[in-house]
């Protein structure tokens, strides 16, 4: 039988991440869906939501009185880390962070163990059902953004500056990466794809938690956010769409 | 082209190939001998390929005219120089070019962490100077930073863009800023790396694994095994003291810490991994 996903948010990414669980042929449950109608064999809850803080909470708690107890819940670390997530819960050792970028495309899925679940010890078994949709997992620390989406936003950020310099232009910046480094996409095409806002939210999570000042964002990106440029589902990001 | 090196060899090959007269100026017979050898060598590999034919390998290497008299360069209408990495060298070389060669000519510096301005400073038209920083191996990576000093005219600019383009390489304009493009925007690539497995984010296998499967060629730690880890790790200290100690460019101890070891890559037959035997 096909497996069900109740998943927390909308959006863009959280739709792309939906997009991914009907690629593998999972059933994917809104919170609306699921209180009208109780599903009871929810196979994980799916937070996309990357921010604020208020929203995924409130989303969390909706998803968790849903779900029985056992029913894994991954929490999208890319601005929060699992840890705080889970301080929301009831059962927070059942959490894991997961980074719902380019989730598609990858064939590895991070993940990340809360602090409150380092010794559950059925909590590494609850991530079985990612190898069954085909991703290979990898377990890392618990700090938002984990790897990938940590080391994108900070090449965005980086290129962000340059742009506020007015040393070069969005293009070349994204062909020197290309043709300089190897880089398979541009910095900025690669936040136009994955949402402006996106960036932001990984830049404040790492700002916030770590607290130091290689993180902050760059103001021309918090500028982008307040004028709805957030990139290929707005029209314009970094680069203009038709 | 000055400086008959790693850089100043593949730059010599590159304008060869496409058509231009070039002279090599090197300053002892030993370094032109040994530059020009290299040449030779990729010129002899890329025919072994069957990527050029004997003709034609033949005809770029008749186009080259090594030397070791600065005079000689006097009809060169572009210079560019790839002498090693010092400013005092680069700024006495371009005083010295700056007589030799006609006043149209444009001067161009290959430099990859110093100041463009810096070096331009020293002659009596910098407007005329810039920076042309192509990437190793010159033959092989398409990406030229076509870099403005402060001084550099728009119009020198625009002419070194056309003179890139018809090279069939990719010309960017940057201002003159420390690591230019490339160098700076893939700072954090490898630095926030070290950061990460120092604060156990995760290994350094793993973190070439996630980064690999989200399309990159190679992971921060095998690259920089590939480039030289003190290579990197210098391309790391000079754009952090260019923009004084600005803490998003602050280097990893552990890169230091790789470099005193003497664990340098590929060339060391040990770095983030091991290598050969
Ligand atoms: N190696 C790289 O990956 C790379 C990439 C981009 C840019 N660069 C830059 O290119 C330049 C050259 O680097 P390289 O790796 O080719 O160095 P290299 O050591 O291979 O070659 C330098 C050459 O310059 C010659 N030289 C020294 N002083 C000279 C002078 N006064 N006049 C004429 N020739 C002189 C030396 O004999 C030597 O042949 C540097 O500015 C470097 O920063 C290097």
């Amino acid at each position: 039988m096909a497996d069900k996903v109740l998943l927390v948010g909308d959006g863009p990414l959280a739709e792309e991440t939906a997009a991914f669980f009907r690629e593998k042929k999972v059933e994917v449950w809104s919170l609306e869906q699921a209180r009208e109608k109780a599903v009871p064999d929810i196979a994980a809850v799916i937070d996309g939501v990357s921010g604020p803080a208020d929203w995924k909470k409130e989303g969390l708690r909706q998803a968790e009185a849903l779900v029985f107890e056992q029913v894994p819940i991954f929490t999208s670390a890319l601005y929060t880390c699992a840890a705080q997530a889970a301080s929301w819960l009831n059962h927070p050792q059942r959490v894991a962070g997961f980074s719902p970028l380019c989730l598609r495309e990858m064939k590895t899925v991070e993940i990340s163990r809360p602090l409150q679940a380092e010794e559950d010890s059925g909590w590494t078994a609850r991530l079985a059902c990612w190898e069954r949709w085909g991703k290979s997992v990898e377990v890392v620390g618990d700090e938002p953004g984990l790897v990938f989406p940590r080391t994108l936003a900070l090449m965005v950020n980086e290129s962000a500056y340059v742009l506020t310099e007015k040393a070069a232009s969005a293009k070349d910046i994204d062909t020197a990466m290309k043709k300089g480094t190897n880089h398979p996409r541009g910095p900025l095409e690669w936040a136009d794809r994955i949402g402006v806002d996106q960036v932001g939210w990984i830049l404040k999570g790492l700002f916030e938690e770590l607290g130091e000042d290689r993180y902050r964002p760059a103001p021309l990106i918090r500028k982008m956010i307040y004028a709805n440029r957030l990139g290929r589902s707005t029209g314009r990001g970094f680069h203009r769409y038709r | 082209m000055i400086g008959a090196g790693t850089m100043g060899g593949g730059v010599a090959e590159v304008l060869a190939a496409s058509g231009c007269e070039v002279i090599l100026y090197d300053v002892t017979r030993e370094a032109l001998d040994e530059g020009v050898q290299r040449i030779q060598r990729r010129l002899g590999r890329q025919m072994k390929k069957g990527r050029i034919e004997e003709a034609e390998a033949e005809e770029i290497q008749f186009r080259i005219r090594p030397t070791v008299r600065l005079e000689e360069v006097a009809p060169a209408r572009w210079v560019i120089e790839a002498v090693v990495e010092k400013l005092d060298v680069k700024r006495e070389l371009f005083t010295r070019l700056e007589e030799v060669v006609d006043g149209e000519s444009v001067l161009a510096t290959n430099t990859s962490s110093l100041s463009v301005t810096a070096i331009a400073a020293a002659v009596k038209h910098p407007e005329r100077v810039l920076g042309l920083h192509f990437f190793n191996p010159a033959p092989v990576m398409p990406l030229v930073e076509v870099v403005s000093g402060r001084m550099t005219h728009a119009d020198t600019m625009d002419r070194a863009v056309s003179f890139i383009a018809a090279l069939g390489k990719e010309p960017v304009r940057v201002k003159d800023t420390p690591g230019f493009l490339v160098n700076r925007i893939a700072r954090p690539f490898h630095s926030e790396a070290y950061r990460m497995v120092g604060d156990g984010v995760a290994d350094k296998e793993q973190l070439d694994r996630i980064l690999r499967s989200a399309g990159f060629k190679m992971g921060p730690f095998e690259l920089q095994d590939l480039i030289g880890i003190d290579i990197n790790y210098a391309a790391s200290t000079s754009v952090y003291d260019g923009f004084f100690q600005e803490p998003r460019f602050r280097p990893h101890p552990d890169q230091r810490q790789m470099v005193e070891s003497g664990a340098l890559g590929r060339k060391a037959g040990r770095g983030h991994y091991r290598h050969g035997g």
